[in-house]
């Protein structure tokens, strides 16, 4: 009974006029460094933390808590509009986002983001309402053999994020792979193909690849189609009408991701980006028509849109009930904890009932505030598109260069977004496809230390995967992941 | 004609947002600069009689923090500026910089080209005797100088609230007879500083450190294996601990400090020292200067941070993290560091973690 | 016998694997561990060689879309080497000329270069982004961008 006087403790917190000016005032300035380049969430926060400092602690986690979220939500525009994704939650939002604003139809994309955020973050919200004080064991039940199994179910879906030859999938995902080896081996501190450079020691960030293989391989295409301009005038650009079809398209995906990026948020380690990718593929697989995919799909950009923004409440599920950072970005959220002389920790919710409560009950608010925000800046921001191409061309350039710049201040990792851009170009003129190369290069990483941590666990005994109940249901569901097409195809010939 | 306007009112509006926001920040700026005013007063006065009359910075200085946002290398940079330029310590403006990658080694690199500058400093801590020795660094401590230390921070040993070990040595008891029957967790990859502080204890309660089984785990997945079962002991900083202890989840078995620490959580855990094992750890953690500063500089920067170490406002910053204070000046904290850097050489080649 | 790209990209692709794989034999190992720092690059080693054959192998299922787009004009060629150069040198003087100075030459001669003839709007364009991004970056969020040789 004491959750529901809490609850109350911090709906009384949340809508107080302190309260929601500084939920305003965090969204606002989330979503706007969240459309920057290369300032995603945690330079957002980490931004923020010197000017909470001395503040009233709830007020100045209410207020983060809006930059976190924003910044998230912010993260899409460029995704959709340029191909360039700010922020490595929205990747994944560029497979169909940017397919559709290239059809002239950006302000819909723009729009079905913002409102697949709006409910993916307000059904998770409710989520964590509901569920966080029982939801701390299941931030803690996954070991490493059971990342390992939940990065196999990811990996198995290669096959259907391609069109056409098979083999060059698979190629593209290896290569995908090998490029997450490069760096330092967290389990033995061997740098691994660096070739001495101390750039590299780090191995590559996410970003460097998905902007080069994206945005500056699309920008090659822009190049070449440079006197072309964009089908649709300036005024269907912006427009924001959704029919009842899409409506009706996105209603799926929003209630089925909502619910799964929530749960991959809550696992420390896996977080927005995982997420949003999970999202989509799964979407991709259990659609009856999956060859509408990546190529402006409605259900294609709703399912990672509401999962990223899912996930991010979920992630707040290990910081706020058990003290536990899973993602770079709840580090620096658990740093701002302790400016304000708060320990986030099992104990919170008992201590600090108001903090504990008065967050959740913010992010209602927080993410009406970013739908009246947004919704109506959309025909602004999707007329970015009627820029002349040969403008355009060189602002996008420049954007994905300062975002790279911004995230590791290297001018190494500059060229080598120029370097990852030539090969997405010569990827995409020989029909290699680009996806499975993301995919593996995110899952690969984790999958590779999660076997190697299982292993070193096990002393070498490979049956430690079978052992734990959750890594067993995963590896089974991955077998029939991969064996699904093959069936399918059996029970179509026999249909006919 | 529409594609004019459409470009204009995306730049008005770019600039508008820009505006707003100035109107955030200038507003903090303005506080920020009241504080400055009013206790450059108060203190202004005490640091003109202590004579540091014979260099004093002339522009702008830049601390370097060699690592991302929100780590410690990077808060103790920001809140340190922030002390020093609130508190009208140094009046210069001072800007942080973050450089990272190769835990330290991009940002040591940058500051190796900086040598003989006096308005270049930055932050490290016990990485900077450990990544070079790993061979993941061209720079160790010798390129730089020196300038002080501000804080340490401690190390713990944690288990699982129903683990079969109550103390440290019963712990280590069983990993004298088989050292593979333990898994330990920490964040960090072997050779660095969770592995290394363990190995010490270990090696000092005479367990064979060469097959210890040492699992990392990026991203609080320590604790998180800690809690499911995974793993058997937690190597971490104290910070990482308390709240977890404080809940009954898991039980600290030993802090790495040579006295028992303050406060109301943190004096219950016990130290290796009064447990019989003769070891200690200190993550230290303070500022240097490029190679060649000048002496004078140094001397102006040593005599500030100790202001900056002794001053209330700090020690809030300090207990608000739960840092401990530690200063050493220049001249001590370059043997201090000569010292550790030759103990923890000693326990990687036993590990065969140096690079040739 | 190496007619059809496949082919090609095949033994490309197969040399810079071995590579690789020498690469990943020379990863140093140690005692103790079970599953060690080279155990899955050789795994992905061993399987891109085998991809790549089948791939050597495969029947070229070049549709007459996937020529096309491999068709680029040569002036399109010209005009992709041309931006990679203008962005090559964007990137090296990035540090030492600075950001706002190098991005807004950037904007303007490539812009320029790509067929834009609006000379004025250009160069407000040119100017404005890096001035409003870096006044944001620097003034508002703290973030330092190299300053280069102007004095702000």
């Amino acid at each position: 009974m004491g959750s529901i006087e809490g609850i109350l403790t911090g709906f009384q917190v949340a809508f107080s006029i302190e309260g929601v000016l500084f939920v305003l005032l965090g969204v606002f300035v989330g979503t706007f460094i969240g459309m920057l380049p290369g300032l995603g969430p945690i330079s957002a926060i980490a931004i923020m933390i010197p000017i909470t400092y001395g503040m009233e602690p709830t007020l100045a986690l209410v207020m983060m808590a809006g930059v976190y979220y924003g910044a998230v939500f912010g993260g899409s525009t460029s995704s959709i509009l340029l191909n360039a994704p700010g922020i490595s939650g929205t990747v994944a939002s560029s497979f169909d986002g940017y397919p559709m604003a290239q059809q002239g139809k950006a302000g819909k994309a723009l729009a079905i983001a913002a409102l697949s955020s709006f409910a993916g973050g307000t059904v998770s919200v409710v989520l964590l309402m509901i569920f966080a004080p029982m939801l701390a064991n299941v931030a803690i039940s996954f070991g490493p053999p059971a990342y390992f199994a939940l990065m196999l179910l990811g990996l198995t879906a290669i096959a259907s994020l391609s069109e056409g030859s098979t083999i060059k999938a698979l190629i593209s995902a290896v290569v995908g792979f090998m490029v997450a080896t490069i760096g330092i081996d967290p389990q033995t501190g061997t740098a691994r193909f660096t070739f001495g450079s101390t750039n590299l020691l780090d191995g590559i960030d996410f970003l460097v690849i998905a902007l080069g293989l994206f945005a500056i391989a699309e920008v090659c295409y822009l190049v070449m189609n440079r006197h072309k301009s964009l089908g649709g005038s300036g005024k269907d650009i912006g427009s924001l009408k959704l029919s009842k079809e899409d409506a009706k398209e996105m209603s799926g995906p929003i209630g089925r991701h909502s619910i799964l990026g929530f749960i991959l948020g809550i696992l420390p380690g896996a977080g927005a980006t995982i997420a949003s990718f999970i999202s989509y593929i799964t979407e991709k697989r259990i659609s009856k028509n999956p060859d509408k995919f990546g190529k402006g799909y409605v259900k294609g950009l709703a399912a990672p849109e509401t999962s990223n923004n899912a996930a991010t409440s979920g992630a707040f599920v290990p910081l706020l009930s058990l003290g536990i950072p899973g993602s770079g970005t709840t580090a620096v959220m658990l740093g701002a904890f302790l400016v304000l002389g708060l320990q986030p920790g099992p104990m919170l919710m008992g201590d600090e009932p108001e903090v504990f409560w008065g967050i959740i009950a913010s992010m209602y608010i927080g993410n009406i505030f970013l739908l009246i925000l947004n919704l109506p800046l959309i025909p602004y921001i999707a007329r970015i598109l009627t820029i002349p191409r040969p403008l355009l061309i060189s602002l996008v350039i420049m954007f994905s260069l300062i975002g790279v710049y911004a995230i590791s201040f290297s001018v190494f990792d500059l060229y080598l977004l120029l370097a990852f851009g030539v090969l997405g170009f010569l990827m995409r003129m020989f029909a290699f496809p680009a996806p499975p190369f993301i995919l593996a290069f995110i899952l690969g990483g984790m999958m590779e230390q999660s076997f190697r941590q299982s292993m070193t666990i096990s002393d070498g005994n490979i049956s430690i995967f079978f052992e734990s109940n959750i890594s067993l249901v995963l590896i089974i569901l991955s077998a029939l992941s991969l064996s699904f097409p093959i069936l399918k195809n059996i029970w179509a010939k026999k249909k006919a | 004609m529409k594609k004019l306007l459409a470009l204009s009112m995306f730049i008005l509006m770019l600039l508008f947002l820009a505006a707003c926001g100035g109107d955030d920040t200038s507003s903090e700026g303005d506080n920020a600069g009241e504080d400055d005013t009013s206790s450059e007063e108060s203190s202004g006065d005490e640091s003109s009689s202590e004579g540091d009359g014979e260099w004093a910075p002339s522009e702008s200085i830049e601390i370097v923090a060699p690592a991302g946002a929100g780590g410690g290398w990077d808060t103790t940079a920001r809140m340190s500026a922030q002390v020093l330029n609130e508190e009208g310590i140094i009046e210069q403006d001072m800007g942080v910089v973050n450089k990272e990658g190769a835990g330290g080694a991009v940002g040591w690199a940058y500051m190796a080209e900086q040598a003989g500058s006096n308005h270049n400093l930055f932050v490290s801590s016990s990485p900077i005797l450990l990544v070079p020795l790993n061979g993941q660094s061209e720079y160790g401590h010798e390129d730089f100088t020196p300038i002080a230390n501000v804080i340490a921070d401690y190390g713990a040993f944690a288990v699982r609230d129903d683990a079969e070990w109550d103390n440290l040595n019963e712990l280590f008891e069983d990993m004298k007879e088989d050292p593979q029957s333990v898994t330990v967790v920490g964040t960090s990859s072997p050779g660095s500083m969770d592995h290394i502080q363990f190995v010490r204890f270990a090696k000092a309660a005479g367990v064979d450190i060469t097959k210890i089984k040492y699992v990392s785990a990026p991203d609080a997945g320590g604790i998180t294996q800690l809690l499911n079962g995974s793993a058997d002991v937690f190597s971490t900083g104290v910070a990482e601990v308390v709240e977890q202890a404080r809940a009954g989840e898991i039980r600290v078995l030993a802090v790495t400090s040579e006295e028992r620490l303050e406060g109301e959580t943190l004096s219950t855990f016990p130290t290796a020292m009064e447990q019989g094992i003769d070891e200690s750890f200190i993550n230290w953690r303070g500022f240097f200067g490029p190679k060649d500063m000048d002496p004078a500089a140094v001397e102006y920067y040593e005599a500030k941070f100790k202001e900056l170490s002794d001053s209330g406002a700090f020690a809030d910053v300090r207990s608000n993290y739960g840092w401990n204070e530690m200063f050493m000046g220049s001249e001590e904290y370059q043997e201090f560091l000569d010292q550790e850097k030759e103990a923890l050489k000693g326990l990687l080649d036993e590990l065969g973690l140096t690079a040739e | 016998m190496l007619q059809g790209v496949n082919r090609k990209i095949g033994l490309i692709l197969a040399i810079l694997t071995a590579g690789y794989l020498y690469m990943s034999y020379q990863l140093p190992t140690y005692p103790y561990i079970p599953v060690d720092a080279d155990a899955i690059p050789k795994t992905l080693g061993w399987l891109l060689l085998v991809l790549s054959i089948a791939l050597f192998f495969a029947k070229d299922q070049d549709t007459e879309e996937q020529k096309a787009k491999r068709r680029i004009p040569k002036k399109d060629t010209l005009a992709l080497l041309g931006v990679f150069l203008l962005a090559f040198i964007y990137i090296t003087f990035f540090q030492t000329v600075g950001f706002i100075i190098m991005t807004a030459l950037f904007v303007y001669f490539c812009s320029w270069f790509l067929g834009y003839k609006n000379h004025i709007v250009n160069a407000i364009v040119s100017i404005a982004f890096p001035v409003a991004l870096y006044s944001i970056f620097v003034y508002m969020l703290q973030i330092r961008l190299p300053q280069g040789i102007l004095p702000f």
